[in-house]
């Protein structure tokens, strides 16, 4: 009989329960304010209040659509420039040493000027998301379609390949797993991105949440909203990795 | 008629000392030549420059009287490693250079299936490369090189990462499927046995001329049990005598 779970899965859940217990006797037993340290129980029912009176959604639903769109935008164009950049070593050149710069500068340092260009609310950590993920997408691209094995670039010219077909049947699979990391990377960073845009730029979103919460002096809430926001960075995780298995599958593929 | 001519040829790469220096040398229709030579004796690009990859910087290589420029579909190559594309099926790599032109007809797949069979790979056309071995993936590569069903084949150490039964079984099919089309091979290795094994012609090149040029007496078909016989030793010796002599 297949087990359900291996003696490593039935440890760790172990430790998350001892580690439950102890934060519960803590709070309770040891006149930790619950304004600093709420206990478990405390969060979950400020967790199930929120989510079964519909308070948390529209929040959950903001953040996630920032992310989305700022992952969508900020992916495309990172994936459009990198392959622009590997393509044409003039391009390369041109643009590297400004990559650089804005590779160093804090892309979080920049929100509050975006606020002042975009306004306060969704397009800022829209803009905000997209730049953090544009600079894994465009890193990934770049590194991949140029690391193409030169003996492979050496049987498409033979075999008479125009300059599309070797970038498009060649290039790109041959990059692809290099560009789905960056994906991956970008997926982790996108969540940071959304969340400390909306702790500056928005009155809506779980990161504005959490500012809200802290004024209010919720600190249950607070703690409830982390764990949305890790149970949507793991789902989101998650998904990029099947994602990755499923592209990936001819690449590592074992008799 | 002189099917691939290599007349005076020489090649330098920037700042180094030249490659190959001021070589001559003919090839028939369907005869098999084989180029030996120590590392970095120029053999490859010997190769290179038979298949148009490189331009000679000195004298002329002709096939079937036509300066070479481009690689085409005339020929085939096979590189060192299979570089096979292991995102698609066996099948795929063995179309490509039919699916870089246009789709592959129902014709040229039937075509492909025959080469893979012939190959003793019909079980593994829908397969993956990584799941494959690597006689199995050098078998696949070959086939790739064949499907346009070159006059030309050229060949860049196919076999040198196999083990020895292996490439005694892929020299065989080669040897099989070359005498079925009546292509024209040149074949570079490092392996004595394999170039007299294979060979009408060996040619052993030492810094980029060619110190030898031996005719195999060795008679045709060859089979496995001439590996044992005094001439195919003799053959053996001389080769090795020729490749001692040059580097004196």
């Amino acid at each position: 009989m297949k087990r359900i779970f291996t003696s490593t899965q039935l440890g760790a859940i172990g430790l998350l329960l001892a580690w439950l217990g102890v934060w519960e006797l803590a709070s309770r037993g040891a006149g930790v304010s619950a304004l600093v340290l709420p206990a478990p129980t405390a969060v979950a029912r400020s967790l199930w209040i929120g989510l079964s009176t519909g308070y948390l959604w529209p929040h959950i639903g903001a953040t996630s659509f920032e992310l989305l769109m700022g992952l969508l935008a900020g992916c495309l164009l990172g994936f459009g420039v990198g392959v622009a950049m590997a393509e044409s070593a003039r391009l390369h050149r041109l643009l590297k040493p400004y990559i650089v710069i804005s590779q160093v500068i804090p892309k979080l340092a920049l929100a509050p000027l975006f606020i002042v260009w975009f306004g306060f609310g969704m397009t800022s950590t829209v803009v905000i998301t997209a730049l953090i993920c544009f600079f894994p997408l465009m890193e990934n691209t770049v590194t991949g379609l140029r690391t193409v094995d030169p003996q492979r670039l050496e049987l498409f010219r033979m075999l008479g390949a125009t300059r599309c077909q070797t970038l498009l049947r060649l290039k790109l699979p041959a990059g692809l797993p290099g560009i789905l990391a960056g994906l991956r990377v970008a997926v982790v960073l996108a969540l940071v991105g959304a969340v400390v845009g909306e702790f500056i730029g928005a009155s809506k979103g779980l990161g504005a949440l959490i500012i809200a919460s802290q004024g209010m002096m919720d600190t249950p809430l607070m703690f409830a909203v982390l764990i949305v926001i890790a149970a949507i960075g793991l789902l989101l995780y998650q998904l990029t990795l099947a994602l990755e298995k499923r592209l990936l599958r001819p690449y590592t593929a074992i008799s | 008629m002189n099917f691939l001519e290599f007349n005076k040829v020489g090649f330098t790469y920037p700042g180094w000392p030249p490659v190959v220096r001021n070589v001559d040398w003919t090839i028939a229709q369907g005869e098999f030549h084989c180029l030996v030579g120590r590392s970095g004796c120029g053999k490859t690009t010997w190769l290179k420059l038979a298949a148009g990859l490189l331009q000679p910087h000195t004298g002329s290589v002709r096939l079937q009287g036509q300066p070479v420029v481009a690689p085409g579909p005339q020929l085939g190559f096979v590189f060192q490693s299979p570089t096979l594309l292991e995102w698609h099926r066996v099948i795929d790599n063995v179309l490509l250079p039919v699916s870089l032109q246009h789709k592959p007809t129902a014709v040229e797949i039937d075509a492909a299936q025959q080469l893979l069979g012939l190959l003793g790979l019909s079980g593994h056309m829908q397969h993956y490369p990584r799941q494959l071995s690597g006689g199995q993936q050098s078998r696949v590569a070959l086939a790739r090189a064949l499907i346009l069903k070159p006059a030309l084949l050229l060949l860049d150490e196919p076999f040198a990462a196999l083990d020895a039964i292996t490439r005694g079984e892929l020299q065989d099919d080669l040897l099989q499927i070359c005498r079925l089309h009546r292509t024209t091979v040149l074949f570079v290795t490092h392996d004595i046995a394999e170039a007299v094994y294979l060979g009408d012609r060996v040619a052993v090149m030492d810094s980029g001329s060619v110190v030898q040029d031996i005719h195999v007496q060795v008679s045709k078909p060859r089979l496995p049990a001439m590996r044992y016989s005094a001439i195919f030793n003799q053959h053996c010796a001389q080769v090795r005598n020729a490749m001692d002599m040059a580097t004196v």
